[in-house]
């Protein structure tokens, strides 16, 4: 039978990172109801088992799947546009000089801005509904999108480049051939930051002005000292979140497995 | 050939020369122009309400109006202060944390739970939970700059600790160095690259808490200038606000990266760096 030190040290890892993280939620619950020498008002801080009975009460009675239905429209609308737009621009500009010369002071310069200082103008142009999340995102993205594409195309392998041209391919075949495939990893490094300032976007927007969302739903709680409630959407966010970047490093890393193959056999 | 056709060709290829030799900074250059042009154009001849969109000119003299009356640089020491003291605190927190957890194992197990679920949430989604504990004054910007920027720091420090290179720990080692001075003269300087990508990373995070927490609630700075302004239909004052953070963060990396280049400059090679 292993010992319990032999259990300790093959799972030091989880055993710390568990013990660690129930230490500090009993210390969190024990503030609220006054386990330790003085009490937090609920109010102000929430507690672990609040949180959990919100989140259930939440989506038992349902409530909460309008607010997830508009950010996630509103997410899905944003990024897909910016990643159609910021490919289709980053190809472009990687494979042209001069369109690379024509777009780039106007992305060095959104670069530059976090996207969501241009929210006042936005809700000026087109309104506190779902368009002004959509166009946040939109542009959020679209950024590191167009980035990290052009980095793709401008990094092709020269001695590929070189091979193809020698066989005689035309210049739309070295771009399909070896060009887009080569800028693949840099596409989904794109995609992966992108879908963080989505996120960012999304909530920025849904707090600044809105009329649904979960963004929405953490303003209106944290005015009205909803505490919980407030938590909730700041989990659901971190989740939904987390999981379009794991499911992007999972896809990256097929990719990945892919072109180290071909690499190999040729 | 006449002697004027020589000349005009020469002419003509001289500016082809000039052309090819400068292009990038002249098409940016003209694209810049013709957008600005076609703005103002559109914004003056009322194919679009300058109420909605503003124009160059209007932005500019809004601009020379605010700097004059001292509005535009209160605006921006508020939006300062809190950046640098979010951004500094961020630093006095990351960089040693990040070198501790990096260099002890155990700590690192201990807190990767709450890096990562901290890394995972945007951290602005705080912002109505800071403002109940911090109100709306300049606390509660400060709090939210160090949130964001004291994670990217964090990360970068740790991972510059982990990639030391393990030929040069050997080597010390093998020359009989303490643990102390192994990592005052290999770890060390080693992550110095990393936390310097952190610090540009760290920048815009700080820049975007600025930004969105006087967005959100405020009573100074420039993001709540470009909020006022916004919902009472300044446009020309939004542009002025907007432009004032895409100089700051232009400033801010450009000022990192020399930095950058400074402590670099011991290095032998040219090394790739991630």
């Amino acid at each position: 039978m292993p010992s319990a030190r032999g259990f300790y040290l093959e799972n030091e890892r989880a055993v710390l990172g568990m013990a660690t993280v129930a230490f500090v939620l009993v210390v969190w619950e024990g503030l609220t109801r006054g386990w330790w020498l003085w009490r937090i008002e609920p109010i102000f801080l929430s507690a672990p088992t609040a949180i959990a009975r919100t989140a259930v009460q939440l989506f038992a009675t349902g409530e909460i799947w309008a607010d997830l239905g508009v950010s996630g429209l509103e997410f899905l609308l944003g990024f897909v546009t910016a990643v159609v737009a910021g490919i289709a621009l980053g190809l472009a500009a990687g494979w042209h000089r001069q369109t690379a010369f024509a777009l780039g002071p106007f992305f060095s310069a959104l670069n530059a801005t976090p996207r969501v200082a241009l929210l006042p103008l936005i809700i000026m142009w087109v309104g506190i509904g779902i368009w002004s999340k959509v166009l946040v995102v939109f542009l959020g993205a679209v950024v590191p999108v167009y980035l990290n594409a052009v980095a793709g195309v401008r990094t092709a392998d020269p001695r590929l480049l070189t091979v193809a041209r020698s066989f005689g391919s035309s210049t739309p075949r070295v771009f399909w051939a070896v060009v887009l495939p080569g800028a693949v990893p840099f596409l989904l490094t794109g995609l992966r930051l992108g879908v963080g300032r989505a996120m960012v976007g999304i909530v920025v927007g849904e707090l600044y002005a809105a009329t649904a969302g979960v963004g929405f739903m953490i303003t209106v709680a944290g005015a009205t000292f909803q505490t919980d409630k407030v938590f909730v959407g700041v989990i659901l966010i971190a989740l939904a979140g987390g999981l379009m970047i794991e499911s992007l490093t999972r896809i990256e890393r097929r990719v990945e497995t892919w072109r180290v193959k071909v690499g190999a056999a040729a | 050939m006449s002697e004027e056709a020589w000349r005009a060709a020469e002419g003509a290829s001289r500016l082809r020369t000039f052309y090819a030799k400068h292009d990038a900074l002249l098409i940016g250059i003209g694209t810049v122009l013709v957008f600005l042009l076609g703005w103002e154009t559109a914004a003056r001849s009322g194919v679009v309400n300058p109420l909605f969109t503003s124009a160059p000119t209007r932005i500019v003299r809004a601009g020379y109006r605010l700097w004059a009356e001292g509005d535009l640089w209160r605006h921006i020491q508020v939006s300062g202060t809190e950046f640098l003291a979010g951004y500094l605190m961020a630093i006095g927190v990351a960089i040693p944390l990040g070198l501790a957890v990096g260099w002890y194992k155990r700590l690192y197990f201990c807190l990767a739970p709450f890096i990562d679920a901290l890394n995972a949430v945007p951290r602005v989604a705080l912002l109505p939970l800071i403002v109940i504990w911090f109100g709306i004054g300049i606390w509660s910007k400060i709090v939210v700059v160090f949130l964001g920027a004291v994670i990217p720091l964090l990360i970068n420090t740790f991972s510059g600790v982990k990639i030391t290179e393990v030929r040069f720990l050997k080597v010390a080692r093998s020359f009989g160095a303490s643990e102390l001075r192994i990592f005052w003269t290999v770890v060390l300087p080693g992550t110095v690259p990393f936390i310097f990508t952190g610090l540009k990373y760290a920048a815009g995070r700080a820049l975007l808490g600025v930004v969105v927490g006087e967005l959100y609630a405020a009573t100074a700075g420039i993001g709540y200038l470009i909020t006022v302004a916004g919902s009472s239909f300044q446009t020309d004052t939004v542009f002025v606000g907007i432009l004032s953070i895409t100089i700051a963060g232009v400033l801010s990396v450009e000022l990192l990266n020399r930095l950058e280049r400074r402590f670099d400059r011991w290095r032998p090679d040219a090394r790739s760096r991630p």
